[in-house]
């Protein structure tokens, strides 16, 4: 066999090698941040499951509890990016991607409940947001700036509670909570303070449907 | 389809020719040339050589380029210098007739021709063994020489080729070029090996004389007569060698234009040698190596080049334009200058960008730099490469496909370009 056949077959051999080792890399990182998710999402179980327990025990005083929600609101906001990440990676049609997703509801569900209850007991107003989109091609081109512009106000104002949710996700909960507020299925839906408004156009449009004392630099009372 | 999936079988290629070269480099063959030692001068066997100098208008460089030569480690009876002034419209005679005293030198004056009139006019001057030539914008290290001799292993060799790199580059373009030129070192080298030679560089080729005038000397050969004398070569049976420590500089284009003007000349003519006259060479068994894999791999390289760049343009111009979008409206401070949210996710490996596209394309850089360390370390190239990989990192992916795309254009359309 001619010596340049040798080396072609042998660099055939090694590009295999390399090409199975980046998929095989590829394919790792991905399941280790599935993992990653995975393990944060069940700390945030035990978190809000602790916080529930909390509220149960001091339900005569539940304001006078220690525990709040607004760490674990932080956690979600941190578990939403990586989400979003492996959902980019992974594509949103990934049942793995769809389980957590799942989950994520759950918990964001879970602490806008708390979130809504703290209010109520504790004469406290917070500014809650519920994001719907849709990942449907076509279905809302304005998602992407909606949901960068939300990212910006609830990083520049901590007083905002910004839960996004994937409208067509297959969840019961969701289904119930998209049925009470009587969000219809145009996109982007935001939910300010229990108000329905739909579509995206400006950073600035989007900032007049807050309360006026909403976007308020300071944190507030609420958080 | 994911548009980065269209990339996939050119990384492929890529990642292959790279392996192919690498596990070349460490066969037999190349380690051999590597552990040949450089001719002796004391050799009383060593032939009559005559190096040709063809010159157009240069002024500024042919002395440097012949005061080069004739410090080389040479037995000086055995050594001739031919300079040829192709018709020189500048001071390119006054800068010549310094050395008319010499007695190793010959100068001679002829009609404008082009590049391979002037080699063919100084091969015609000498009865020597051997002849090379040597671009007059190139200079040569003293050993140069006995080093090219000991690539000369038998009769079957009919060039030697040698080991260039950029002579004192001074700007991001040459650094490139001498990170380019270095990568080339260990191409050659190896290729060479396995008789996968398909140019005979201007700067300091040498050939056995009888061979190339029973051939026919140069042609115009679409300006690429250093290519198609190696193909000619080729064809006819010969080995071409390599002698990676005969160490040539050169200085490289200056500027992006002067660049993009000689890299299409070169790429017109392997394209229009090697798909014209030369066509029957690609994926023939008879040529080996060369034929089989050199010359296929580098057509769909051009190709393959020109797509790639197009799709990372596509891709980043995607991204770019969707990153300017979704940020529209929102103030300068939070969307482009480093924030805290943002910069947590900068040192997270959760947000490793982490595709095929992105991996195999960081495999196929890291395959390109080990090649060019690999160049500086075989030849023992003096200087710093740092300035050069950066160069080479950040600009070679931009420029190249430049050229080729010029290059097909000037191909399809028809058009033929001067040569400065």
């Amino acid at each position: 066999m001619p010596l340049f056949v040798r080396n072609a077959l042998i660099a055939l051999a090694i590009t295999g090698a390399i090409v199975g080792t980046v998929v095989y890399a590829v394919d790792y990182l991905n399941r280790e941040r599935v993992a990653d998710l995975q393990a944060i999402e069940d700390q945030l179980s035990i978190d809000t499951l602790s916080l529930d327990t909390q509220f149960s025990l001091l339900a005569n005083a539940p304001c006078e509890s220690t525990a709040s929600s607004t760490d674990l609101t932080g956690e979600l906001t941190d578990l939403g990016n990586r989400l979003a990440y492996t959902e980019n990676q992974l594509g949103s049609e990934n049942a793995q991607v769809v389980r957590l997703k799942q989950q994520y509801s759950l918990l964001e569900i879970r602490d806008y409940l708390a979130t809504e209850e703290l209010a109520k007991e504790c004469d406290e107003k917070p500014v809650t947001v519920l994001y719907f989109y849709s990942n449907t091609p076509g279905e809302c081109p304005d998602c992407d700036k909606a949901g960068y512009a939300l990212s910006y106000l609830r990083d520049t104002y901590p007083a905002l509670r910004v839960y996004s949710f994937d409208y067509h996700l297959s969840l019961g909960a969701l289904s119930t909570l998209i049925g009470i507020e009587k969000i219809q299925p145009s996109f982007p839906a935001i939910v300010i303070n229990g108000k329905a408004s739909y579509g995206f156009t400006t950073l600035a449009d989007l900032e007049k449907r807050f309360p006026k004392s909403a976007l308020a630099t300071s944190t507030s009372k609420g958080s | 389809m994911n548009p980065e999936a269209l990339a996939y079988p050119f990384l492929f290629i890529a990642l292959f020719f790279e392996s192919f070269v690498l596990v070349t480099f460490l066969s037999k063959p190349a380690r051999s040339a590597r552990a040949r030692q450089a001719a002796s001068i004391e050799d009383p066997s060593l032939p009559t050589v005559a190096i040709v100098v063809p010159c157009w208008n240069e002024e500024t460089t042919v002395a440097g380029t012949v005061e080069s030569l004739l410090a080389l480690k040479y037995p000086k009876e055995k050594l001739e210098i031919i300079l040829v002034d192709d018709g020189s419209t500048d001071g390119t005679p006054a800068a010549m007739a310094r050395f008319a005293d010499n007695a190793q030198v010959q100068i001679v004056r002829k009609e404008n021709g082009g590049k391979h009139t002037a080699m063919n006019a100084g091969t015609a001057l000498t009865s020597a063994e051997i002849v090379g030539y040597l671009d007059a914008d190139s200079f040569v290290e003293p050993s140069a020489l006995l080093e090219v001799m000991s690539g000369f292993t038998s009769e079957q060799v009919a060039a030697v080729t040698a080991a260039m790199s950029v002579h004192k580059p001074d700007n991001l373009l040459r650094h490139m070029q001498n990170a380019e030129y270095i990568f080339g070192i260990t191409l050659r080298h190896t290729l060479a090996s396995v008789n996968g030679l398909y140019v005979t560089p201007g700067p300091f080729s040498f050939f056995r004389r009888e061979i190339i005038v029973a051939l026919g000397g140069f042609r115009e050969a679409h300006k690429g007569e250093d290519l198609e004398m190696a193909l000619r070569l080729q064809r006819a049976g010969y080995w071409l060698e390599n002698a990676p420590r005969a160490k040539v500089y050169t200085k490289g284009p200056p500027t992006l234009r002067k660049l993009l003007k000689q890299r299409v000349r070169w790429t017109t003519g392997f394209m229009r040698n090697v798909g014209g006259e030369y066509r029957d060479l690609v994926g023939n068994r008879r040529y080996g190596a060369l034929g089989m894999l050199v010359l296929p791999l580098n057509l769909t390289t051009y190709v393959s080049g020109t797509l790639m760049f197009l799709l990372a343009l596509f891709l980043l111009g995607r991204r770019a334009f969707a990153a300017i979008e979704i940020r529209s409206g929102i103030p300068a401070s939070y969307a482009w200058l480093p924030h805290a949210s943002a910069l947590s996710r900068t040192f997270d490996w959760f947000y490793l960008p982490s595709s095929l596209y992105i991996l195999l394309g960081v495999a196929t850089i890291i395959g390109s730099l080990t090649m060019i360390a690999i160049g500086k370390r075989v030849s023992e190239t003096p200087g710093s490469l740092v300035q050069g990989l950066l160069a080479y990192l950040i600009a070679y992916g931009f420029i190249a496909p430049l050229w080729v795309m010029r290059s097909l254009a000037d191909i399809a359309l028809g058009k033929k370009r001067a040569w400065r």
